[in-house]
């Protein structure tokens, strides 16, 4: 089925939010899934894959445990959401020169938005490389280097960020695919579905304030 | 509309503390720069044209119709379905399944092929899929006490009585109009970009007043199909006074908290009004005379305000001597002399109550379109551009901008538990957001994140016992909880009207106030609180009619005419 990209963001983040990560997060994770899909990119698969894989984990245990030296997880794996947020936080940094290198992490694609954010407070192109590919974000679109196989690859065992080195202009924006599987979608209502407080007739009433009929 | 713009003021705009309080946002009347008046200066100034192209409506009320509207690059059609809904159906509850009248508004002219797809959606609403080719998806129900008085009336030759019109004050009521991606629709941006939709909320307004002229019609034509021989149509000036009611719960109230940019645009544009007009060194004779007749209909307006909500009954009794006091004020000489504008502005604040100053604000505007109507370029937001934190931002910065813009919140007693009383949730049914009490009910797993000045106390303390690296990004990583609030915290410092500074989950909170600010940008009138949490409302009242638009003053329709108080 196709979906607005504001139905798209939304049902992110309330996924996001169901499965377990605090609102600020889950707003950067709707906007994250919202990035790649209006790029033609699987925002909302890359986006169930992660929270799948990390239902029930406790987020801290995903979270680099130190942002001083190579970001690593306690658990062994880093989420790319936390590390995006995490990454992106530090834009002023890497403007400045710092290079970024990361342990093993999942759904790497879903640092590009966080990445496309902090080019966005910077005005630079950044660099994401894993496994032999390299992608160069700006604020609005994004370009392939190597082997795009790995795009959407499941984890990778490092990421390195940093400044683009070169000129991007004319980077290709990607055009939108909107259309989103019925078990992708069904995955992330799935969690969504556990933000909303089960309906009850006091709820019914009291909680929306009105009477259930209205003639005048 | 970052930071202040203040070029041509001398006169400082309100400070965030003042107008931010939902007292305050809670009694906002209409003004020039609501986005019902923006619409129809546009189309005015504009010259865009009208045409019904297919009205295919039994005697029942049931079919299909088309109205077209075409501005210098762009055709809208609002393709609208009538239905028979049995009584014990017609709710205005977002929880509802079915209307009086479901509506699309097309971006361009419907084929046969999009109209028989629309058919098989849009009276479905929620239920139903829209796709990018609609702007927006509405439905309506009939007053029952007037829908059928009028049509009574007019198939008997008639004209509907003069009092049941007055009571009531429209045919029906439309009970959400959703746009923005909702269901499939168009994403805004997809239309932001058309200088006709960058003003906000334009495609939802242009919907409802194309709904107004449906609903006329409709009432017209039943009448004609139950009496040919006798039926005449609405007489013109009383045609006119149906605006289209809406009701609206609380579904409205967390948009204003979820859009603070764009919330922020909304009041700095008023306020920045308000400040030019405040700092005319004199007034004319015409601007003198132009406020004073729209003082006088101000009036006529607060009398024909009918409400039966305690709290609204208060208000209007206070906006009546208000508004009485502020005339006999004005005849007084009020507006001779230097800087007439601020005096009295300054009077009003220790002299009207806060409904009373609101409305006084409005009215100000009234006569200074050349100074304030530009302004509604500005009340667009990009949210996005906003979005990202600003990690190297110095923990003691933020903590300023804490004790700054929520040191109202870090007064409050928040381990007492009036000050935590409500949750504001979405319900499964239909997703509908809901408020609940948050030590009655077992909701607190499922509140949102509406709740700032909690959030930020909560984020002060914990700065306070913060002993890391001292930039936001070192203290995120340990505490993602606090990443929502420390980008409103950002946020409101560059944008200082894009908070809310009251306690949104207290006991005393009452929804209402946010809803009414809301409408009143909308251009609403005649405000009717049924309970705390929803509103009953008046739009487009007193307008023309689109094939009146050409002749007619395409603005001077907010305040009801002087003549009404003749009759």
């Amino acid at each position: 089925m196709t979906f607005s990209l504001n139905e798209i963001e939304a049902m992110g983040k309330r996924a996001a939010r169901g499965a377990g990560l605090p609102w600020g997060l889950a707003e950067e994770a709707g906007k994250a899934t919202r990035w790649l899909t209006a790029r033609g990119l699987p925002g909302a698969e890359q986006l169930a894959e992660s929270l799948t894989r990390n239902d029930g984990a406790d987020y801290r245990d995903l979270t680099p445990a130190s942002a001083d030296a190579v970001w690593q997880a306690p658990s062994g794996r880093l989420c790319p959401l936390v590390c995006g947020a995490a990454l992106c936080d530090r834009a002023a940094e890497i403007a400045g020169g710092l290079e970024i290198a990361t342990g093993p992490i999942a759904q790497p694609l879903l640092l590009a938005p966080f990445a496309a954010g902090a080019a966005k407070l910077t005005g630079l192109a950044i660099e994401l490389s894993w496994a032999g590919l390299t992608m160069t974000v700006t604020p609005d679109g994004f370009r392939v280097d190597g082997d795009d196989m790995a795009l959407t690859a499941r984890s990778a065992d490092g990421v390195r960020c940093r400044r683009a080195g070169r000129d991007v202009a004319g980077t290709p924006t990607g055009a939108p695919d909107r259309a989103i599987d019925a078990e992708t979608w069904s995955r992330l209502d799935a969690f969504a579905q556990r933000t909303f407080a089960p309906a009850t007739e006091a709820s019914r009433l009291a909680g929306a304030g009105a009477g259930l009929t209205d003639t005048d | 509309m970052e930071a202040t713009r203040q070029s041509q003021s001398t006169v400082e705009m309100r400070s965030p503390g003042t107008v931010m309080r939902l007292a305050r946002l809670g009694s906002f009347h209409q003004c020039r720069l609501s986005f019902m008046r923006t619409l129809l200066r546009r189309m005015k100034r504009e010259n865009w044209a009208f045409e019904r192209p297919r009205f295919e409506i039994d005697e029942q009320g049931v079919g299909t119709a088309v109205y077209a509207v075409r501005g210098p690059e762009r055709t809208y059609s609002l393709v609208c379905f009538g239905h028979d809904l049995p009584p014990e159906q017609r709710s205005d509850r977002v929880i509802a399944h079915a209307w009086d009248a479901t509506f699309a508004l097309f971006d361009g002219i419907p084929t046969r092929d999009d109209i028989e797809r629309l058919s098989w959606n849009v009276p479905r609403q929620e239920a139903g899929r829209v796709s990018s080719r609609e702007i927006c998806l509405s439905r309506a129900n009939r007053s029952v006490r007037l829908f059928e008085h009028a049509v009574d009336s007019l198939a008997a030759g008639r004209q509907p009585d003069r009092g049941q019109v007055e009571a009531v004050g429209y045919l029906m009521r439309t009970t959400a109009v959703y746009g923005s991606g909702k269901f499939g629709a168009a994403d805004r941006e997809a239309i932001a970009g058309r200088p006709e939709f960058a003003a906000p909320f334009q495609a939802e307004m242009l919907s409802v007043f194309l709904i107004r002229t449906f609903v006329l019609d409709l009432v017209e034509h039943l009448a004609r199909c139950r009496a040919p021989e006798t039926a005449v149509p609405f007489e013109p000036a009383l045609r006119r006074r149906f605006g289209v009611g809406n009701s609206t719960g609380l579904g409205l109230a967390p948009f204003v908290v979820n859009h603070p940019v764009l919330f922020n645009n909304w009041i700095a544009a008023r306020e920045t009004a308000l400040a030019r007009v405040r700092s005319l060194p004199r007034t004319t004779p015409e601007q003198a005379a132009m406020f004073r007749a729209m003082l006088s209909r101000a009036r006529i307006n607060a009398d024909e305000w009918r409400s039966e909500h305690s709290l609204q009954i208060q208000k209007l009794i206070m906006l009546k001597a208000d508004l009485a006091h502020l005339e006999d004020h004005v005849a007084a000489g009020a507006l001779d002399g230097h800087s007439p504008w601020d005096r009295l502005y300054i009077w009003a604040e220790s002299n009207l109550s806060i409904e009373g100053q609101e409305q006084l604000v409005s009215l100000m505007l009234e006569p200074h379109g050349e100074l304030v109507d530009a302004l509604a370029d500005h009340m667009g937001a990009d949210e996005d551009a906003a979005f990202r934190i600003d990690g190297a931002m110095p923990l003691d910065r933020l903590a300023a901008i804490l004790d700054e813009t929520y040191g109202w919140a870090l007064k409050i007693d928040w381990t007492s538990p009036d000050s935590l009383a409500r949750v504001w949730y979405v319900s499964a049914e239909k997703l509908e957001p809901r408020l609940g009490e948050r030590f009655e009910e077992p909701i607190e797993p499922y509140e949102q994140p509406l709740a700032p000045g909690r959030d930020a106390a909560i984020l002060r303390r914990d700065l306070d016992r913060w002993e890391g690296d001292p930039t936001v990004a070192a203290f995120l990583l340990r505490h993602p909880e606090h990443r929502h609030i420390v980008r409103r915290a950002q946020i409101t410092a560059r944008f200082p009207y894009a908070e809310i500074r009251d306690n949104t989950i207290s006991a005393a909170l009452l929804p209402i106030d946010l809803l009414r600010c809301k409408l009143a940008f909308f251009g609403a009138t005649h405000f009717d609180p049924r309970s705390d949490r929803w509103v009953r409302i008046n739009m487009f009242q007193d307008a023309p009619f689109p094939h009146e638009l050409s002749a007619a003053d395409a603005d001077d329709w907010a305040y009801p005419p002087l003549a009404a108080a003749a009759e």
